[in-house]
């Protein structure tokens, strides 16, 4: 842009420049010739007039005038060729002027708004004065076609300029853009994403580097990733054993004399929460290390919050569904979608002794709001953020004691929602307890082909 | 007569301790080491109902599947520590009919293996269902296409024998997985989309381009004769 301001402010200019100098030049030129010629005219009248009984018209007549009114004034009297120019023809200020012994040139506009040049010379001996007025028709015209021209060059070189400096910078800068969108692409989860090898010397050493830095960060970030589902594989081999002896355990649990009994019952519920916590924690590494892959598909918002409440701990919930929202779309992977309604049910019977809602409704233009419902103490202010961080309890001391959550549901539901392009918060319900609100973009409008 | 469950494992810990929990729930459990050793045992004693784990040594638990498959339908759980997409569709489409994910709770493994077993439903069917050149026959658990019989699943079958008696009705995944796999809560869609692909390669005469089993998009699936 500075480019095609710089082109056009100087291209303006040079024309502007150019013009003046031309005109100027050209009317000087115009000038002189015309006043050479009113002197000589004047010179040839004041010697003729000088002879008595002169015909004023004879005299006129002989004057050279090429184009131009001669006036000619003598006492008091005034006569010109042709007959039709005569005094009016001269501005009355120049008249004036000339008449008070004083040479005069001016450029004025006649009547009929043309420009004209007049000289005015008196003639002394013969007590007189000498008027040549000049059209500057033709000269206005040049310097109007002049004018146009140059403006009309200005115009292509604003133009020009304004195409080059735009080449120039594009050129200049597209491979830096091409640089910060690789960047972006890699960041956005695309790990093999390079340069291409260019022969831009400035350019080749930038991209090279880059390259080598996008290898090393993919290396390390899939070596975390393999680290991250061995580990799954290595505890859940273990798990497994002590999950189906466990259930054996169980089942003979009355064979079991009661201090035995007590123990087994420990075992069981700590054992089924190092599972949870073992699955939560493998989920939020694969959210860390980026390899979370969406599958997302196009599910019914009523739909959602219905099997939602048809499951485990929600079951026999009442599901409340905004008629707004009745046949919304959400494009999500439903899996994850599932788990976040499930994860919050669970947190709700966690610390507030069950969901009693589940509900979904229009949220602000263009998302659907889902929540659920209960009706235990409420979160304080400070705390409704921190909640959502891995690993928080809580401040009250009766939430560390008996409990089965793993301290990440919470965080799971921020990441998979986050995952989604949504928010999640808790707000006190209007009729006391708490709402959890995920709100998710949904699709334009319902698909499918009713059946 | 007990159902026998033939367990494929490495694992001797996991092994033992699962066949004492199948035992408990009233199963008859061979164990087999390997992949190659499962197949020899199957052949002497066949299974009611096959798991194997994935990661084995030597023939892995997909092979394992795939070579089960070429003699046998017997019903198939396959037992993997991912739920990787890539892990559960791999082993949907080598022919398993369902999948757990370790660690499993052992009373949800006998609900699935129930479930698995379960006969299909008798009476409201009509003794054959036809469409296109094939004849589904529910109570004889056979399928023909242009007289020639077509080797399903009972998984494969029931899924076809449920689209063939709603023909033009569109069934939702969750439909399909309560009827055919018997989930009162909602199961995993993949095991429907990865099945609805094996039935269409055995009896669509253009599988990519199915004429009976359509997709019906954000819906579910139907069968149109």
């Amino acid at each position: 842009m500075t480019f095609g301001l710089g082109a056009l402010v100087l291209s303006a200019s040079m024309a502007a420049l150019t013009y003046l100098t031309v005109r100027q030049i050209l009317l000087s030129q115009h000038e002189t010739a015309i006043v050479r010629q009113a002197v000589a005219n004047a010179t040839l009248a004041n010697t003729s007039l000088l002879t008595p009984g002169t015909d004023m018209d004879g005299l006129l007549a002989s004057l050279d005038t090429s184009g131009s009114s001669s006036v000619i004034e003598r006492a008091g009297q005034w006569y010109s060729t042709p007959p039709s120019a005569g005094r009016n023809a001269i501005p009355p200020a120049v008249q004036r002027l000339v008449l008070a012994d004083q040479p005069v040139t001016q450029v004025f506009v006649n009547l009929s708004g043309g420009p004209q040049l007049v000289v005015g010379i008196p003639m002394r001996a013969a007590d007189g004065a000498y008027f040549e007025v000049a059209s500057l028709d033709d000269l206005a015209h040049t310097l109007g076609v002049l004018a146009l021209a140059l403006s009309g060059a200005a115009l292509v070189t604003t133009i020009l300029g304004i195409v080059v400096g735009r080449w120039a910078s594009g050129r200049a800068v597209r491979p830096l853009a091409r640089v910060s969108l690789a960047a972006e692409t890699i960041a956005g989860g695309a790990l093999d994403t390079r340069l291409p090898a260019t022969d831009d010397a400035d350019l080749a050493p930038l991209a090279a580097s880059f390259n080598r830095m996008a290898d090393a960060l993919q290396e390390r970030i899939e070596r975390e990733v393999r680290f991250a589902s061995d580990v799954s594989h290595e505890l859940r081999s273990p798990l497994t054993t002590l999950s189906a002896s466990l259930a054996v355990l169980e089942t003979h649990a009355e064979q079991l004399p009661a201090r035995s009994r007590q123990a087994l019952e420990l075992l069981g519920a700590e054992l089924r929460r190092f599972e949870r916590m073992v699955d939560d924690l493998l989920e939020i590494s694969r959210v860390d290390t980026g390899s979370a892959d969406l599958s997302p598909e196009e599910v019914e918002v009523g739909e959602l919050v219905r099997q939602a409440a048809a499951t485990g701990g929600a079951r026999g919930v009442p599901v409340e569904v905004s008629p707004a929202v009745a046949d919304a779309h959400l494009r999500v992977d439903k899996r994850r979608i599932d788990r976040v309604l499930a994860n919050l049910v669970a947190n709700a019977a966690q610390y507030a002794g069950g969901a009693t809602k589940l509900s979904a409704e229009p949220g602000p233009p263009g998302t659907v709001r889902l929540a659920v419902w209960d009706r235990g103490p409420g979160v304080a202010p400070d705390e409704r953020e921190l909640i959502f961080e891995r690993f928080y309890r809580g401040r009250a001391a009766r939430h560390r004691a008996a409990t089965d959550g793993t301290g990440l549901g919470l965080s799971l539901v921020a990441e998979h929602v986050r995952l989604h392009g949504g928010r999640v918060w808790v707000e006190p319900a209007p009729e006391g307890g708490n709402r959890f609100v995920v709100e998710l973009p949904r699709v334009g409008s319902p698909g499918g082909d009713g059946a | 007569m007990s159902t026998r469950i033939l367990l494929v494992e490495d694992d001797e810990r996991i092994r033992s301790s699962l066949r004492l929990a199948l035992e408990d729930e009233g199963y008859d459990v061979d164990e087999a080491g390997t992949g190659e050793a499962a197949l020899a045992r199957f052949t002497e004693q066949p299974a009611d109902v096959v798991l194997i784990d994935l990661m084995l040594p030597g023939m892995d638990g997909f092979e394992c599947c795939r070579q089960l498959r070429r003699v046998s339908t017997v019903p198939v759980i396959m037992v993997t520590a991912r739920t990787d997409t890539h892990d559960v569709v791999a082993g949907l489409e080598a022919g398993a009919d369902d999948y757990v994910t370790k660690p499993f709770v052992t009373k949800e493994l006998a609900a699935r293996i129930r479930a698995l077993l379960r006969r299909a439903r008798a009476a409201d069917v009509p003794s054959v269902l036809t469409f296109g050149d094939v004849e589904v026959h529910p109570d004889q658990g056979t399928v023909r296409r242009a007289g020639a019989e077509v080797h399903c699943t009972r998984t494969e079958f029931r899924l076809l024998c449920e689209l063939a008696s709603n023909p033009g009705k569109v069934l939702s995944r969750e439909q399909l997985l309560d009827r055919v796999w018997g989930y009162d809560y909602f199961g995993d869609g993949r095991l429907v989309d990865v099945h609805i692909r094996r039935l269409r390669t055995k009896i669509e005469p253009d599988p990519a381009n199915p004429r009976h089993i359509l997709t019906v998009r954000g819906m579910g699936y139907k069968l149109v004769a």
